[in-house]
């Protein structure tokens, strides 16, 4: 009994562990024999496919730009891997077929008529891996894309060896090829042409309108009610400044800036000058303006001149006060440095834009002791300013003095609504930066909402 | 004369202004070719804006010379030197021009066709001229000069101003020194981290600073252009409120 | 008046005087430190690099005589690198006063490298407006300048075959010293006509020019002397970029401790002056 106990558990013990080998087989196996079939399968599958031509071919005249342009659009494919190649080729004619007043098919069928088909040759202008160039690549905003972001896009472009001419059809194709295997789709034309509007442009123009509305708008209420303005130190010392010169009967000295009249610092300068100049004129202190450009010279005499009438001295104003020196930059520094030297100005004021003579200038004016106020918005001369003067107007600062000096509804309007703008971006770049960080986190895509503030220059 | 003065150039800036503020939107070639043709007249204009500078230099310093106020000798050397530079540069290559006058003179044979003028250029034939002699022995020395000058006079107004009367000026200060180490040799090998942080001030700190900066002054560019155009800002034709 | 306030005050012709021994000394007995390459400066390498023999390389040399020390030696550089890599050079200018160094320099390291006018690079020279030229350029290069420093009919010459605007261009790289410059090629000339810009400036404006290099509108960036003698050691050659490096690496130090210097004589005055209305009160 205990024999055949034995035996017995001897044979299940044995019939368990052969029950344990082949499970463990299986499962040694299972993953092989799974890969071998699915390996099979794709193998099947991929020789199945053996690249068929490029599917739902079109080319449209690209939208939104001066012609000599066409967009090649496909479908993609299952074959689209890096392995694989998409080459698009450009049908051109030697021949030359009379296209004048025919219809774009009329002409593209003379184009492949038995006589001029002889002719024409297949000309490769782009390759590319099969797994790249997508409606999604391409730095279009969402309102101008022209198909689904998975659907394959080219565009073709004039120049560097490839001319398109606006009005002339162009045949164009795409060629799969893998390897020695290669298949074409069948040609398909458009003609490029001009457009009058870059609709990808379109939410910067939007952008402007409303700032220009803003703008308007903060004037127009600017002129109902008082607009507060934070105070400037640098402005308040203005008066401080011309006052000094006065008392030691010392003259002041003003510079506009390397700049001409299209730079908005200088249009700010020239105004400041405005009132500078109106100030000055009532306590009878000479002023002096050396310019680098003629033209803002005749715009700054003009006025100054304004400037002394309506302060009632006419008769005080200098025509030489504004006085043209030189366009070089660096010889307009050496007659300054030396009017600084030899007339001793109480007062310097910098304003507009400057380079590397701002240094030169404003240390000329230290070691005589002026006070020395500065305005500019370049950016690369404002650690110099800051250093060497006693008071500087930053950036912005410079086109807020005319407003902070003259109190005029214009002008403070114009900084308020300035000021909704700033706040605006602001707005702008904390969303787009949550949203840009929320679409990597999340895998979302938040172009819909990014490409309202693309291209915002 | 007032329309003259006033109502038309505002009507003409605000035409302009917004014909070429739509041009960026149009990208057809009647608008490329609209913009340069004004870009054209742009360098035309600028041509002129040269000739009212020099004219304007000629008549301030003939005047300083004519009633010998302070300093006329150095407008004289100013006479001198411009038109000496004008004369040098429109100056033929004289070696050739005193052989055609010996030829003319001895052979009856006129070369001056073939006479080389400056025209402005420092070297024809590998000759350097009169005007390029001017250049590079007076202009080029003279300028760097000026501009070396500021190596001193930024080490005079370090000296001076750099002082750390705040936390943050001394701040800017620890990292004005860490960028002037980190920007040369000597710094990198002293301390090699010092270059990478000089980068990401650079790159991070600096770009970001700069950005804030340009968004401020070009809203500012972008409100002035505005109002310029729309005639609210009138202050650039001279004079003050109508 | 104490120590410290003396030489708070201290006349600024000593200052002077050590700048002046600080440049001088290093220059005369070179040290030569290894010159650590930057991202930006291999940026622009790189994309010369990539380009294929016959590209067309832009230089625009927008600089004066006075920032010579500084972008002459990057101009050096970059063509010793295109007629190295045999691309097809067009030099000109959009400052007129620096017409003649900017035809100097690229006639001179042409023929360094035993390269032809008309046939491996051209010099357009000046033309007035600035951005106008630009958008001149990129409608058509021929009417832009019809005839290049020389007088040669531009259409004629065999290095501008091709070329018909700025569109035609594969690379351009304006070395600047202000405005005209880098923002102006990339306002009037990129943004409208897709060529690849790349920079090189002065010292003073390249912190300026990180935003447009942070957001790809400049592929890359030369910075003042360091940048131009990280590129020299780029390209194997070395000159007077690198040999100024010593100088420049002497003169920081020197300002640095003029800085602390005065920190210091700052901070004792400062302190002094506290002890004496303590004292006082």
């Amino acid at each position: 009994m205990n024999a055949e106990r034995r035996m017995m558990n001897a044979w299940q013990e044995a019939r368990g562990e052969r029950l344990w080998e082949k499970i463990r087989l299986l499962a040694l196996t299972l993953p092989l024999v799974c890969l071998s079939a699915l390996a099979a399968t794709t193998g099947i599958a991929a020789a199945q496919q053996a690249l068929a031509p490029p599917q739902n071919l079109r080319v449209i005249d690209t939208p939104s730009d001066a012609g000599g342009g066409l967009t090649v659009l496909w479908s993609k494919a299952d074959y689209d891997t890096p392995n694989v190649r998409y080459q698009i080729l450009m049908l051109v004619s030697s021949t030359t077929v009379d296209c004048h007043d025919k219809a774009p098919d009329v002409c593209y069928q003379l184009l492949m008529d038995e006589g001029a088909a002889k002719r024409i040759e297949k000309r490769m202008v782009a390759d590319f891996p099969a797994n790249s160039h997508y409606v999604r690549d391409v730095k279009w905003p969402w309102w101008t894309r022209v198909d689904r972001p998975d659907v394959h896009q080219f565009n073709l472009k004039s120049g560097r060896g490839l001319e398109m001419k606006n009005g002339t059809p162009y045949a164009v194709t795409v060629a799969v090829v893998n390897g020695t295997e290669r298949v074409e789709a069948p040609p398909v034309q458009a003609i490029p042409e001009p457009n009058w509007f870059n609709w990808n442009q379109i939410n910067n123009l939007a952008i402007v309108v409303i700032f220009g509305f803003v703008v308007l708008g903060s004037i127009q209420a600017a002129k109902r009610k008082e607009i507060f303005l934070r105070r400037i130190p640098g402005l308040d010392a203005v008066d401080e400044a011309i006052g000094r010169a006065t008392e030691l009967g010392k003259p002041i000295l003003y510079l506009t800036g390397a700049g001409d009249m299209s730079e908005p610092s200088t249009v700010a300068a020239a105004v400041i000058l405005g009132r500078v100049a109106k100030r000055v004129a009532s306590y009878e202190t000479e002023l002096m303006v050396p310019h680098r450009d003629p033209i803002v010279m005749a715009v700054c005499q003009e006025i100054t001149k304004q400037s002394y009438l309506e302060a009632g001295k006419p008769d005080a104003f200098k025509e030489d006060s504004n006085f043209f020196i030189t366009t070089d930059q660096f010889s307009y520094t050496a007659a300054v440095d030396g009017i600084m030297l030899r007339k001793q100005p109480a007062a310097n004021f910098f304003m507009g834009s400057y380079f590397a003579e701002s240094l030169l200038l404003t240390e000329t004016g230290a070691s005589t002791g002026a006070i020395q106020i500065a305005g500019t918005d370049s950016d690369h001369q404002m650690p110099f300013f800051v250093t060497t003067c006693d008071y500087t107007l930053i950036g912005e600062e410079l086109y807020a003095a005319s407003a902070y000096l003259s109190r005029e509804p214009v002008q403070l309007g114009t900084l308020r609504g300035q000021d909704i703008g700033k706040a605006c971006i602001l707005v702008a770049l904390g969303l787009g930066t949550a949203l840009a960080t929320a679409s990597v986190l999340l895998h979302a895509d938040v172009s819909l909402v990014l490409d309202l503030v693309k291209d915002w220059k | 004369m007032t329309f003259l003065r006033r109502q038309l150039p505002l009507l003409i800036t605000l035409v302009a202004g917004l014909l070429f503020a739509a041009q960026y939107y149009i990208p057809h070639p009647s608008s490329e070719l609209m913009l340069t043709s004004v870009s054209k007249w742009l360098q035309i204009i600028g041509g002129f804006a040269l000739v009212l500078g020099v004219t304007s230099l000629f008549h301030i310093h003939a005047v300083k010379i004519r009633r010998k106020e302070p300093g006329w000798g150095y407008s004289f050397v100013l006479y001198a030197a411009m038109v000496g530079t004008i004369i040098a540069g429109l100056s033929p290559d004289w070696e050739q021009f005193f052989r055609a006058i010996i030829d003319l003179i001895l052979r009856h044979k006129s070369a001056f066709r073939d006479v080389q003028w400056a025209a402005g250029q420092e070297i024809i034939n590998g000759h350097m001229t009169p005007f390029g002699w001017i250049y590079n022995y007076m202009m080029v020395p003279l300028q760097g000069t000026m501009f070396a000058i500021l190596a001193f006079f930024i080490a005079s107004a370090a000296y001076r101003s750099f002082r750390a009367r705040s936390r943050e000026a001394a701040v800017l200060l620890i990292a004005a020194i860490i960028v002037m180490m980190g920007r040369v040799p000597l710094g990198e090998y002293l301390i090699p981290v010092s270059g990478d942080i000089t980068q990401w001030i650079l790159n991070v700190l600096n770009a970001s600073v700069r950005r804030a900066i340009l968004i401020g002054v070009s809203l500012g560019a972008v409100a002035l252009s505005l109002k310029i155009i729309f005639g609210v800002e009138r202050a650039y034709l001279g004079g003050g409120k109508e | 008046m104490s120590f410290a306030e003396r030489m708070l005050h201290i006349d600024r012709r000593i200052i002077f005087l050590l700048i002046g021994l600080c440049t001088l000394i290093p220059l005369l007995y070179p040290v030569g430190l290894a010159i650590k390459v930057s991202p930006e400066v291999k940026s622009v390498y790189d994309y010369i690099e990539s380009l294929p023999e016959g590209s067309v390389f832009l230089l625009s040399l927008d600089f004066d005589p006075a920032s010579k020390p500084e972008l002459y030696p990057q101009a050096v550089a970059l063509l010793h690198h295109a007629f190295k890599k045999n691309l097809r050079v067009i030099g000109m200018t959009l400052w007129l006063p620096g017409t003649g160094m900017a035809s100097e320099v690229v006639s001179r390291v042409a023929r360094e490298e035993g390269k032809v006018s008309g046939k491996d690079y051209v010099f357009l020279g000046w033309s007035p407006g600035g951005g106008s030229v630009i958008i001149n350029m990129g409608q058509d290069l021929y009417k832009a300048f019809p005839t290049d420093y020389n007088n040669q009919p531009t259409a004629e010459l065999p290095v501008l075959k091709g070329v018909q605007s700025l569109r035609d261009v594969n690379y351009v790289i304006s070395l600047a010293a202000g405005s005209t410059g880098i923002e102006t090629w990339y306002v009037f000339g990129k943004d409208k006509y897709k060529f690849e810009l790349g920079g090189g400036c002065t010292g003073v404006i390249a912190p300026g020019l990180y935003p447009l290099l942070r957001s790809g509108q400049i592929n890359g960036l030369i910075g003042g002397l360091r940048g131009a003698a990280e590129y020299e050691v780029l390209i194997g050659k070395k000159g007077k970029a690198v040999a100024g490096m010593d100088a420049q690496s002497a003169t920081h130090f020197a300002i640095i401790l003029l800085v602390i210097l005065c920190n210091v004589f700052y901070l004792l005055i400062r302190t002094s002056k506290n002890r004496a209305e303590q004292n006082r009160s």
